[in-house]
């Protein structure tokens, strides 16, 4: 067959996707039978609003910031909370990691790395390890017990080789000290085994579901740790399961930008997503169903929308936490859909862009890490009603 | 699909006898992005059939609204029980004298 030929079947075999790919958005806006008057964006919105739910409202001294964690002498990337109660890694664009403890503001390790260009970190379950990678392709393991070398530097206790482009993001499994799964610029995520540095399954690459993009995100899903997902370039979130590499489970589309961030909700049955299109949505993940578009209106100086750099759930997933790149990071109430607060606007607020956030084991404390160097614990301080 | 098509355009322009590594190398290339768009058609089929087996968006919304609701909270000013005294931990004991001090009293 010519080439010339082959373009043609190319060309039809993409029309039939596209058709495909429209036929399934309109079956999936006919399932939305939630309030017929709403708009398309409003399906999980629309139907609390019809339960008669209200947004939540907080008062201007309600979330507090009360700690800030300073040490870092570069932007902070990634942070990461231990499991149990109060421990936080942080990665910076000074090459280092920080080990804090968040409750007495008090640094237990700063790890120097060996490639300063790093992107993410981790906490192991069990508290003993951090991951992180970044520009190198590699994810380096560092046991915080190990004797520091003769530098003073904790050693790397392993090296995960094996990505052909930068690792974006890494994660443990829960509950697994020795299976950490990645995401990186080769469009592809990993299971690792720790112990032995094999890739345990490669997750896209040369199979036809996978991303076409970089990867920049995975979440792995708390109450089943066989299912994550992960955010892209290619303006899609794929949901995984690790015992099937072959192939996707589902496709989630509707961003039309880059998929940076994307976080699973805490009932383990949905998932959230944010991006360069400047709105976070929120996924079902067994019916892949669109829920709900979180979008608001940025005060934009120069015009250009703002994207989203990170997301984080409340425990309960009534609050969601977003970071854009002009500084805001909103507090959406997500039954209704409206920003019920911005973290910019309270007191001792970060001076630069935020890049990451997460919340306590707990969900009593929420970290924030910035391009202003510094790290910030916000936590409720006002008036708690119990119904 | 767009790298594709730049890739597809110059192997065109490269169909001459002359260069027939550049036209093999292009004619892959296009094969392996057609079996690729075959093996998406089969599982947009296979989602489409699932669909018809699909519960409404109603369904996933009042359980995820219970789901919500049931859980206690603590950054929430009105949350179901039972709370947890170690959540106020953070406004508790010595702090850090970077720390911001602003805590109700």
């Amino acid at each position: 067959m010519s080439v010339a030929e082959l373009k043609e079947r190319h060309i039809a075999a993409t029309a039939t996707v596209n058709a495909l790919r429209e036929r399934l958005k309109q079956k999936r806006t006919l399932l939305l039978d939630t309030d017929g008057s709403s708009s398309c964006y409003s399906h999980f919105a629309g139907y609390a609003r019809s339960q008669g739910r209200t947004p939540v409202s907080f008062g201007p001294t309600d979330l507090v910031c009360c700690r800030i964690l300073q040490g870092h002498t570069g932007k902070v990337y990634s942070l990461d909370w231990t499991p149990e109660k109060n421990r936080i890694v942080s990665a910076s664009q000074d090459g280092r990691l920080i080990v804090w403890n968040a409750l007495t503001s008090q640094k237990t390790h700063a790890i120097k790395l060996p490639c300063a260009w790093v992107m993410t970190c981790a906490f192991s379950p069990n508290g003993q390890s951090v991951a992180c990678g970044g520009l190198d392709s590699v994810c380096s393991i560092f046991n915080l017990n190990s004797p520091v070398d003769k530098d003073g530097n904790l050693p790397v206790s392993r090296m995960l080789s094996g990505h052909k482009g930068y690792v974006s993001s890494c994660q443990y499994v829960p509950d697994e000290d020795t299976h950490l799964i990645t995401s990186s610029g080769d469009q592809t995520c990993v299971l690792w085994d720790v112990t032995t540095g094999q890739r345990l399954s490669v997750f896209g690459g040369e199979f036809p579901s996978g991303h076409t993009a970089d990867v920049l995100s995975v979440s792995i899903n708390g109450s089943n740790s066989k299912m994550f997902v992960s955010g892209s370039c290619d303006a899609t979130a794929r949901l995984w399961d690790t015992r099937i590499a072959s192939r996707a489970v589902r496709t989630f589309h509707g961003h039309e930008g880059d998929v940076n961030t994307v976080k699973f909700f805490p009932d383990g049955q949905r998932f959230g997503t944010g991006s360069g299109d400047g709105t976070c949505r929120l996924f079902d993940m067994r019916t892949g169903h669109q829920l709900q578009v979180y979008h608001q209106q940025h005060a934009a100086a120069d015009g250009e929308v703002p994207h989203v750099t990170s997301i984080a759930f409340s425990i309960s997933g009534r609050l969601l936490f977003a970071a854009y790149s002009n500084n805001d990071c909103y507090v959406w109430d997500t039954l209704v859909a409206k920003v019920v607060l911005n973290l910019r606007s309270l007191q001792n607020s970060h001076e630069g862009r935020i890049t990451c956030l997460g919340l306590s084991a707990d969900g009593s404390a929420l970290c924030t890490g910035s391009w202003d160097k510094n790290l910030k614990i916000w936590a409720f301080g006002g008036d708690r009603r119990e119904i | 699909m767009q790298a594709l098509d730049s890739e597809t355009a110059s192997t065109i322009d490269l169909q001459a006898p002359a260069v027939p590594t550049a036209d093999t190398r292009g004619k892959h290339r296009i094969l392996a992005e057609l079996k690729r768009l075959e093996q998406e058609t089969r599982f947009l089929e296979e989602e489409l059939e699932e669909l018809e087996k699909t519960d409404k968006v109603s369904a996933a919304c009042e359980e995820l609204l219970t789901n919500i609701e049931t859980r206690p909270d603590p950054l929430l000013p009105v949350t179901n029980g039972p709370t947890n005294p170690s959540w106020d931990r953070w406004f508790e004991g010595p702090q850090d004298s970077k720390g911001c001090r602003c805590w109700i009293l």
